[in-house]
């Protein structure tokens, strides 16, 4: 009986209106500065290792990737290099473009020229712009994280790996007529 | 005495006094609270879409900065949320177009030649005057262009074309995060 009455003494209601009164002027606040749709922008935040070997092609240029879309045969990868020029074709899967083989043949370009971050992109009049949104995707980065390319840091003077494939996306064709 | 408790116990029988149970409301807020602090942003300008656009959708993380947007919906062009040209069926309408080039639209390309001048002026005015603000964005050549997912490279062109003609040649194309 004594035991009883000893536990009654300890309850308690705990007093939740300042926290409510918190809360209700913390949601306004909250609620101005939500984004509810977020929208990012395509562009390229990039490593100092990475931003210095960008300047240094720009400067010095040593191949030139471009890559040619059109909706009735694909891709066309092609890589100049002084006076060779490779072409590497992804044609068009089941009708519809195959955006696993454009970023397997951009890894194999990359592997292979390590050093050049730009890609001149050359679409057809007719390419939806959300495809061409999604190809930029591919471009930009190696979604296999255990594929990196090595660039130099010269500012330290040692091998850097790096994600990044073309983040430097140029639409080489707007000028044409 | 006998008088005080003939009071409280009217009162008592009537029940007009209750305490409020606020408990469940503070779980309501508490989840509010959390589901507005995952979408709060901290990017220095709110880039949205505009009625009726369907914004590509990327994997790009890169916060929009601030600069000049342009909007390309399916009625019409947009700077600023002021229409400059309009478009039917996915095309520029005639009279926008510049008869002797067919990529180039002229009401768009007046206007931002028109910005940029202005914004151009009053960076010239900021070295003397630091109180004078400007657009850094503008004066760099940047532009945010926010298009419909649904319009071709032959239109979107265009637009591309006209602004780097009126020197914006920094384009940043805007999209929602998802993949």
């Amino acid at each position: 009986m004594a035991y009883k009455k000893k536990h009654a003494n300890h309850e308690f209601e705990l007093d939740l209106a300042p926290l409510l009164s918190v809360m209700v002027k913390l949601v306004p606040v909250l609620l101005l500065s939500s984004a509810f749709v977020q929208v990012m922008v395509i562009e390229t935040d990039l490593p100092q290792a990475v931003k210095e070997a960008i300047q240094q092609q720009q400067e010095n240029p040593t191949a030139n990737i471009q890559l040619a879309i059109d909706s009735k045969s694909g891709f066309q990868v092609i890589i100049q290099k002084g006076q060779n020029q490779t072409v590497e074709k992804v044609p068009l899967k089941d009708g519809a473009w195959d955006l696993k083989g454009l970023h397997l043949a951009l890894q194999k370009v990359k592997s292979k020229n390590p050093e050049v971050f730009r890609i001149e992109f050359s679409p057809s009049a007719d390419v939806p712009y959300r495809d061409i949104v999604l190809m930029m995707d591919e471009a930009r980065q190696s979604k296999d994280k255990k594929i990196k390319f090595p660039i130099t840091d010269k500012k330290e003077n040692r091998q850097v790996l790096t994600d990044f494939m073309f983040p430097d996306v140029v639409f080489t064709n707007v000028m044409d007529g | 005495m006998a008088r005080r408790r003939k009071r409280y116990d009217v009162g008592h029988r009537g029940n007009t006094t209750f305490g409020l149970n606020i408990t469940s409301m503070t779980d309501m807020f508490t989840i509010l609270l959390v589901f507005l602090l995952q979408t709060y942003s901290t990017a220095e300008i709110q880039v949205s879409p505009d009625e009726g656009q369907s914004l590509p959708l990327s994997g790009a993380q890169t916060n929009p900065t601030l600069t000049l947007q342009v909007s390309l919906t399916k009625k019409d062009l947009k700077i600023e949320q002021r229409s400059i040209a309009s478009l039917e069926n996915q095309n520029f309408v005639k009279q926008d177009i510049d008869p002797n080039d067919s990529n180039f639209i002229l009401p768009l390309f007046k206007e931002l030649e028109k910005i940029a001048k202005e914004e151009e002026a009053k960076a010239k005015a900021a070295e003397t005057d630091p109180t004078v603000k400007f657009n850094k964005g503008v004066v760099e050549g940047k532009i945010i262009l926010k298009a419909d997912s649904s319009f071709d490279y032959g239109t979107l062109r265009k637009v591309m074309y006209t602004a780097s003609m009126a020197g914006f040649p920094k384009l940043k194309l805007a999209t929602v995060i998802g993949e």
